[in-house]
């Protein structure tokens, strides 16, 4: 058994378990390996509860049952989703104790299904950040060059998956926090439709904005987990790339991004072309606000449920986000309220642009992996915070509710993985997700996978 | 609308049953000295553009329908 498998898709070791190449014991074995070995470097882990993992796959190998869709595949979750007899720590020194009576609705899922929970992420500390930052427990850097973010919130998901110590993890994504470090790291980053799969048992940060998401390294992963993870699964609808209309938009997502991103997107856009797909330039509505009513959301509703620890345990908090907290009482119920109204019409705009469209494609994010401790970046002569560069183009998606998936399709000249973003319509996951899989096996483009040597 | 002064963050916090943040927390959220937090006041004046833009019977967005 090689390193190799450590780097292979779900669905390829799930053929090899099935076949009994590999027995799901000597997958956990090949694993806790890895994560002892890379432990600290990657900083990906928690708590990782490797004797659990190696029972639950005696178990298995005793009586594999092949019907079960994930049955032995290793899975891990960020810090902030209840294992049951676990500590659920929000990667805060405030929830050192916080044990769990039960799993959490995904997480149950993923049992259900035959996946082994091999350990707990890494994340910015209660997912208040993209830059994936934590005092307690190190910064993840990102697998292709550990100077770098591995980019967050869901940073140790996304290490974890990038540097082979898992074959799939679930993160939480609020503006962009699955599918940003899954892009700035190479792998494939999906959020559904709001509200397709459960957020019961995960610690929240904003109710309005919340979605489960899944890192995995291939989009044929992602629809495999979200098979199992989905509170309903609909009818696939399956369209070949010939019939989509692709809306690219006019304006915001692809302004101050660069240059060998935009490259990047460029050739995507023309294997679409070749493939018969007609690419329609869409008029979205403007940004100018959204970061603005983003915040007047979040902070509020964080707060709100923070409340409970504050007056006991406030000083533990970190100083950063303890200030986002304070900003949180300081807004008027009347422009969170406000706030919410203009999500909705940013729902009815999007509905209209999907009247004429099958899906969106933007680039991922507009920056690569920026360096770990940089606090801002210029990309265009346009300067903003590292956290609001690597979530520019994912964090309306959480507004509006809409499936967006991210996907590898390029490498920069750094080094570092380049990603785009296709945006589905209400409910139609299972299509964005087939339509990212015809892309993934159709364009000519693999990205190998991290130099960890 | 007048700039933001401490004063005022500081009655809310006193006066309205508010976590008892800090002096300095306080003070970081009016005149950002350390770069945790910076442009609240540039929210409030964003606020205060949105507050003028009519909605009309447009409520607030809740769980998206499957229709």
């Amino acid at each position: 058994m090689t390193a190799t498998l450590a780097f292979a898709p779900l669905s390829e070791i799930s053929t090899s378990l099935r076949k009994r190449e590999v027995s799901a014991t000597q997958l956990i074995d090949l694993y806790a390996d890895r994560i002892e070995r890379l432990a600290e470097v990657s900083k990906a882990f928690i708590r990782v509860d490797i004797e659990g993992a190696r029972a639950r796959a005696e178990s298995i190998d005793k009586n594999f049952d092949g019907d079960l869709p994930l049955n032995g595949i290793p899975y891990a979750c960020k810090d902030l989703f209840d294992v049951k007899d676990l500590p659920t720590t929000g990667g805060s020194q405030v929830l050192q104790d916080n044990v769990a009576h039960q799993d959490a609705e995904v997480v149950r899922r993923m049992n259900q299904a035959g996946a082994i929970f091999i350990g707990k992420n890494n994340l910015h500390e209660f997912a208040y950040g993209a830059t994936g930052e934590n005092t307690l427990y190190g910064t993840p850097p990102n697998p292709y060059d550990p100077s770098r973010l591995a980019g967050g919130s869901s940073s140790g998901s996304a290490a974890a998956l990038g540097f082979g110590l898992c074959a799939a993890a679930l993160g939480t994504d609020t503006g962009g926090s699955v599918r940003a470090p899954a892009s700035l790291c190479g792998l494939v980053g999906f959020k559904p439709t709001y509200g397709r799969i459960s957020t019961e048992n995960v610690i929240p940060y904003s109710w309005t904005l919340d979605h489960i998401g899944t890192l995995t390294r291939s989009a044929a992963d992602t629809g495999l987990l979200f098979d199992s993870l989905a509170l309903e699964l609909r009818p696939p609808v399956q369209t070949g790339l010939d019939k989509l209309t692709i809306g690219i938009p006019e304006s915001f997502f692809f302004e101050h991004c660069d240059s060998e991103i935009l490259d990047s997107i460029d050739a995507l856009m023309n294997f679409l072309r070749q493939a018969g797909a007609n690419l329609k330039p869409v008029p979205m509505p403007s940004m100018e606000f959204t970061r603005t009513v983003s915040l007047t959301v979040q902070m509020p509703e964080a707060l709100c449920y923070h409340n409970r620890y504050l007056e006991q345990r406030g000083h533990l908090y970190s100083q950063d986000f303890r200030a986002g907290l304070a900003l949180g009482q300081c807004l008027l119920a009347e422009q969170y309220i406000r706030a919410k109204r203009f999500i909705e019409t940013y729902r009815n705009d999007m509905e209209s642009v999907f009247a004429e469209v099958d899906l969106i494609l933007t680039p991922a994010t507009p920056v690569i992996a920026p360096k770990i401790g940089v606090v801002e970046v210029t990309v265009d002569g346009y300067s903003e915070p590292a956290g609001n560069a690597i979530t520019r183009y994912t964090s309306f998606f959480n507004m509006t509710g809409h499936p967006a998936i991210t996907l590898p399709c390029g490498l920069h000249s750094e080094g570092l993985p380049i990603g785009a973003q296709l945006v589905g319509k209400h409910f139609g996951d299972e299509q964005l997700i087939d339509i990212a899989q015809q892309i993934e096996s159709g364009y000519d483009f693999q990205l190998r996978p991290p130099d960890l040597d | 609308m007048k700039k933001l002064d401490k004063q005022t963050l500081m009655g809310i916090r006193d006066q309205f049953g508010s976590y008892p943040w800090d002096d300095a927390e306080i003070s970081e959220l009016v005149d950002p000295k350390l770069g945790i937090i910076t442009g609240f006041q540039e929210l409030l004046d964003q606020l205060e553009v949105l507050r003028k833009v009519d909605l009309e019977a447009t409520p607030p967005a809740g769980d998206i329908s499957s229709k």
